[in-house]
Order: structure tokens, then C-alpha cells, then sequence
């Protein structure tokens, strides 16, 4: 059977700084696939080489088989880009006729796809409004809908509920769903992990341009679950305090950051509780206590095992050359 | 077989899709002020500056008009609707949808030369309406018109082709060259009447071949080149702008 994504060693630079780094991975037909990262991690960038509207500099790509640049792997794909492209001068009705036209569906298929859609997202009441006077969610919403008048057989979104409501984004993760069960292959690009476990078979996770990990959501979870850490100051610490904190039964590992110490554990609660004692025991008040989950950068490096250097240095340790600038 | 029935079913597609782009560009964009300006004041303004005051016969004024609205009006939507289009990234969805850059860029031309067409039918009406004229050549004439909408068209695309979300960005440019053209192309100064090295010039002008077709339509050759030269020159013409434009995007696509 082929990938409905298949990627290999995609690369993009801008001049000497390379935002996506040999990227490679495999998406069945089927999957809801979860590309998750930070800010700047090279998301975007790589779903606009995926979807035509970049080149790539180095590697390859197929879409259900065929090449990305070809006739036949575009008309297979849907498409919702990072930012909300809809064409401000045309009403929210001509917005998708014109991208049904795109696609060349008949007249007939258009007003009914048109309706439908409109329908589906609540537009259309609003149909003959200039796009123009649309807020920011009403904009999203129809962006999501012309990426659905083709019936893709790939569907990429790129961070699609950015600026929608709760109700709409529940909205929209049904309807991820649905389309999913009715067979069609999504590449979901975000950086909420919630997002990410809610609705992914499979999540790879990106940072710094480069694939740290490629798993299932319970694969990402328990490795989030391990991240989980407690971080106190106190108004003073006796001799010897980090070794005490070691000895509790459910931390980890303990690590000092300045007078701040942070205590990794399964279960916060009961570290609590065990802090408690101990402060006690020993005359010590603590100043402040925050529980904090994982960043995205945080499990990066738990599932890879590898540090996030400064974006220059690490490639430069890993394949003896440049990268940075740009930033 | 089958593979020329592939062949012809995607031509078709591609064709209908670039249809649909120049014609959604028809609708929005001919009625916005750079247009208007550009495209519909200019050429009359330029055309009365050209010919006020120079004791010229209507035949001899208006296929000075016809070359301006050609030239303006063709060359100006391109200009008007690439940069808007990279401003609220509505010009990605043409690359990421199901047709050839080729086709994206015919279609963003269509709506240049429609709108050429268009605003030389104003003084082609008006004149046949008030002034004894007659087009000689209806052949060589339509030529010259359609031919260099094509060519000004694709000539407006190209500039539009330099990777910036401004109209004005690609206006100033593009008027240096638009500008100076006008002066090497027989408008304002015949090209008899230009020395030898600037005659020679002038026949790289799209615009001068232009005004010798429409020269001859209406009967009047004065400048001994045969208008099958000037035919070739502008379709030439046409096809290098349309394929630097696709160079170009090309290369954007690889910068951005
Ligand atoms: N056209 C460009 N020219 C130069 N650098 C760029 C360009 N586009 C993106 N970059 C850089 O490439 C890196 C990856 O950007 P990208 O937009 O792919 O990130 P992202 O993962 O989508 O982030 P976000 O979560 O903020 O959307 C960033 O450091 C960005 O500054
Ligand atoms: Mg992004």
C-alpha cells in the first residue's frame, strides 16, 4: 500500500539559516498525523513545501504516490494554510465557487458544495457579505471550508481553530474526525499538545527544523507524565538540603536552577505532601511552590534525549556545519 | 491514443482553471483606483499630450491612441493584482492548486489583455461613431491590438513578478521603463525622424511594433518594415515576458 504522505530528507534553507533539516517520515492513509512544535520549529515551513507553495531545497516528497509538484498529488490535497487566505474583495459565496473553479468541479457540484459548506460552518446566512467586513473566527471558518470543496483525499491543515472560539473549535475537531472516518488522510500542524493527544493517531514532534520523535500519543504522554515537576524556593536551605530532597520516595530527580529547586515526579500531590513533611522536620518555609507541566521543548528533549543547543551550535557539533543566522 | 485524450482533458482543465482566475480578476480588480488610473486616465492623458497642438489627421492620431490604451491598459492589472494577492497570501493557492504555473500565469494575464481590449474598444466606438475613418486592413489591425495586449500583459506580469506586497513597489519600475519606451517607439517622435542608432533600438520596442500594425490597418506605412515582422516580433515578445515571469515565480517559490 503507498503513504498518503511520504517524505524524505525534505530540507528548506533560507540562505544560511536552514528552518527545516532533513525531515523524513511516512503518513498511512487513514491517519490523523500530528506534526507538534514550538514556535519557529519549522512547521509552516514545511507544509508549504508540502503542499506546492514552496520549493524545497534539498529531498523529496509524494502524495498519495505522486510527486508533490504534480497535477495529480494537487488535486488530491486540501489545503488550510497558517494564516486565514480568503479573498477579501469577493463574498463569502464567491470565495468558494471561485475555489470550486479551481478545482474544477462543474457548476452544479459548486452550489452544492458552496451551500453545504456554508452551511456546515455557519456562514451562510452571511453568504453574499463581502468577506471584508468578516471577524477574525468567520474568516478561519471559511478558509477551513474552501479547503473542503474538493473532497481531498489528503487534507493539510495548519493550525486550523488559531483565533476560533470554544465552541468552534470543538466544531472543528468533530469535524477533523468525521472527515477522518469517512477516509480522508490528515496532516494536523500544531503547537497545543492537548490538540495533538485529542486527535492524533501519530505525533512527531519538530523543533529547531529536525524530527525528535515520531510516536503514538500515549508514547508522547508517558514521556510528558515523567516531566511533571514541582519547583520551590525556600527562605533558606540547610547543609546539604538537595540530598534530603533526594531521599523522598516520589521525586525522581532533583535539580537546582539558582535558589530555585525543581523536583521531577510522577505524582505531584504526593511530593507535596512529602515536602511538607520535610520542611517541617528541618525549619524550613518555602517561599513559593508552582507545579508545572512539560513545554513542547521540555519533551523534546526527554524523548530524543538530545539537548536543544543554541539553534547555531548544535548542527554544527552534529554535521560540521553552519547554521544559524537569520534570527 | 488514450494518451492524447489525457492530453486534451488537461489541457482543458488548465484552461478552464486560468479562465477562472482571469475572469474572478476582471471582477474585482478593473474598478479599483491604480486601474483606473493607470490603465484607463493615462493613456487619454498621454494621447492628448502627443497629439494636441501637432496638426495630425485623425488617421494619423489615432493609432497613436489605440498604441497607448494597448499599452497601458494591458500592461497596469497585473501590477495592480499580484502584490494585493502576496499581501493576504491568496496568491499561494494557486501554487498549492491542481494547475501548472504556466496556467496561473496565463490567467493572471487574461484579465490584462481583456482589459486592453476592452479600453481600446472605447476610442475604436467613439471614433467610428464622430469621424470619418476607415481601417484598412481589419486583419492587420486586430492583429496589432490583440497581439500587443498579449504582449503588455505579459510584460505587466513580469514586472509583478519581483516578490513584494506592493502595488507601488512594482509601479515605479515598471513606469521607468514604460516611460521611456514611449519615446523610442515612433509616439511622440517618428521613428524617421530618430538618428540611425535610435531606429535600430526602436525595433526592440514591442510598443513600435505595435504602432506598425496599427499603422497599417489604417492604411498608412511609412516605416518600411513588413508587418509580418512586427506579428513576430510581438508574439516573441509575449512569450519571453511570459517565460521570465515563470522563472521568477519559480524562483520565489525556492526563496520562500
Ligand atoms: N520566508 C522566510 N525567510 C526567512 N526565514 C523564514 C521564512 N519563513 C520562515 N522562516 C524561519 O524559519 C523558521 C521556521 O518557521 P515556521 O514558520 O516554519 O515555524 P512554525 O513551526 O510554523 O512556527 P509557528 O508555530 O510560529 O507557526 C523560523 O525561524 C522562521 O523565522
Ligand atoms: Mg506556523
Amino acid at each position: 500500500m503507498t503513504s498518503a504522505i511520504s517524505v524524505t530528507e525534505l530540507t528548506k534553507k533560507f540562505g544560511d539559516f536552514t528552518a527545516v533539516d532533513k525531515v523524513s517520515f511516512e503518513v498511512e492513509v487513514g491517519e490523523i498525523f500530528g506534526f507538534l512544535g514550538p514556535n519557529g520549529a519549522g512547521k509552516t515551513t514545511t507544509t508549504r513545501m508540502l503542499t506546492g507553495i514552496s520549493s524545497p531545497t534539498e529531498g523529496r516528497a509524494e502524495i498519495m504516490g505522486h510527486e508533490i509538484h504534480s497535477f495529480a498529488a494537487k488535486e488530491r490535497m486540501g489545503v488550510v494554510t497558517d494564516l486565514s487566505n480568503v479573498y477579501n474583495d469577493l463574498s463569502a459565496w464567491d470565495n468558494l465557487i471561485f475555489t470550486a473553479k479551481l478545482y474544477g468541479l462543474n457548476r452544479r457540484k459548486r452550489e452544492e458544495k458552496a451551500a453545504e459548506l456554508l452551511e456546515l460552518f455557519g456562514l451562510y446566512e452571511v453568504r453574499k457579505n463581502n468577506v471584508r467586513e468578516f471577524s477574525g473566527g468567520m474568516k478561519r471558518r471559511l478558509t477551513i471550508a474552501m479547503a473542503l470543496v474538493n473532497d481531498a483525499d489528503v487534507l493539510f491543515l495548519d493550525e486550523p481553530t488559531t483565533a476560533l472560539d470554544v465552541q468552534s473549535v470543538k466544531m472543528i475537531r468533530n469535524l477533523i474526525r468525521q472527515l477522518n472516518e469517512s477516509g480522508t488522510t490528515i496532516f494536523l500542524t500544531t503547537h497545543n499538545m492537548a490538540e495533538a493527544n485529542e486527535l492524533c493517531s501519530r505525533i512527531a514532534i519538530i523543533s529547531q527544523g529536525r524530527i525528535g520523535a515520531i510516536g503514538t500519543p500515549e508514547e508522547l504522554k508517558s514521556a510528558m507524565d515523567k516531566m511533571h515537576y514541582l519547583e520551590v524556593v525556600f527562605d533558606h536551605t540547610p547543609e546539604d538540603f538537595i540530598s534530603d530532597l533526594r531521599q523522598l520516595s516520589s521525586v525522581r530527580e532533583v535539580e537546582q536552577h539558582g535558589d530555585k529547586y525543581r523536583l521531577f515526579t510522577l505524582t505531584p500531590s504526593d511530593t507535596l505532601l512529602e515536602l511538607f513533611d520535610i520542611v517541617q522536620a528541618k525549619g524550613v518555609k518555602p517561599h513559593t511552590v508552582n507545579t508545572l507541566a512539560p513545554s513542547l521543548e521540555d519533551v523534546f528533549i526527554e524523548l530524543t534525549g538530545q539537548d536543544i543547543v543554541h539553534r547555531g551550535e548544535f548542527q554544527k557539533q552534529k554535521h560540521g556545519r553552519k547554521r544559524g543566522g537569520g534570527r | 491514443m488514450s494518451d492524447d485524450i489525457n492530453l486534451l482533458s488537461r489541457v482543458k482543465k488548465e484552461a478552464t482553471r486560468a479562465w477562472a482566475i482571469g475572469w474572478k480578476d476582471i471582477k474585482v480588480y478593473y474598478l479599483s483606483p491604480p486601474t483606473l488610473m493607470f490603465g484607463i486616465m493615462f493613456p487619454f492623458a498621454l494621447f492628448f499630450t502627443f497629439t494636441v497642438g501637432r496638426d495630425l489627421s485623425i488617421t494619423e492620431m489615432l493609432p497613436i491612441l489605440f498604441s497607448q490604451t494597448v499599452f497601458w491598459a494591458a500592461s497596469t492589472v497585473g501590477p495592480v493584482v499580484i502584490p494585493l494577492e502576496r499581501r493576504t497570501k491568496t496568491f499561494d493557492r494557486y501554487l498549492s492548486a491542481p494547475m501548472s504555473l504556466c496556467s496561473v500565469i496565463l490567467g493572471k494575464s487574461l484579465a490584462g489583455v481583456v482589459f486592453g481590449v476592452l479600453v481600446s474598444a472605447v476610442p475604436l466606438i467613439v471614433g467610428w461613431l464622430f469621424f470619418p475613418f476607415q481601417i484598412v486592413d481589419i486583419v492587420l489591425f486586430s492583429l496589432g491590438i490583440f497581439l500587443s495586449c498579449v504582449a503588455f500583459a505579459a510584460m505587466g506580469i513580469m514586472f509583478a513578478s519581483v516578490p513584494t506586497e506592493s502595488v507601488g513597489n512594482i509601479m515605479m519600475p515598471m513606469n521607468f521603463v514604460r516611460i521611456p519606451l514611449l519615446f523610442i517607439s515612433g509616439i511622440f517622435i517618428p521613428i524617421e525622424s530618430l538618428p540611425p542608432l535610435g531606429q535600430v533600438v526602436s525595433l526592440f520596442s514591442p510598443l513600435t511594433h505595435t504602432l506598425i500594425l496599427i499603422r497599417c490597418g489604417f492604411g498608412i506605412s511609412t516605416y518600411p518594415i513588413p508587418p509580418p515582422v512586427s506579428v513576430c516580433a510581438l508574439l516573441l515578445s509575449g512569450l519571453v515576458f511570459l517565460l521570465v515571469s515563470r522563472q521568477f515565480h519559480e524562483i520565489n517559490k525556492r526563496r520562500e
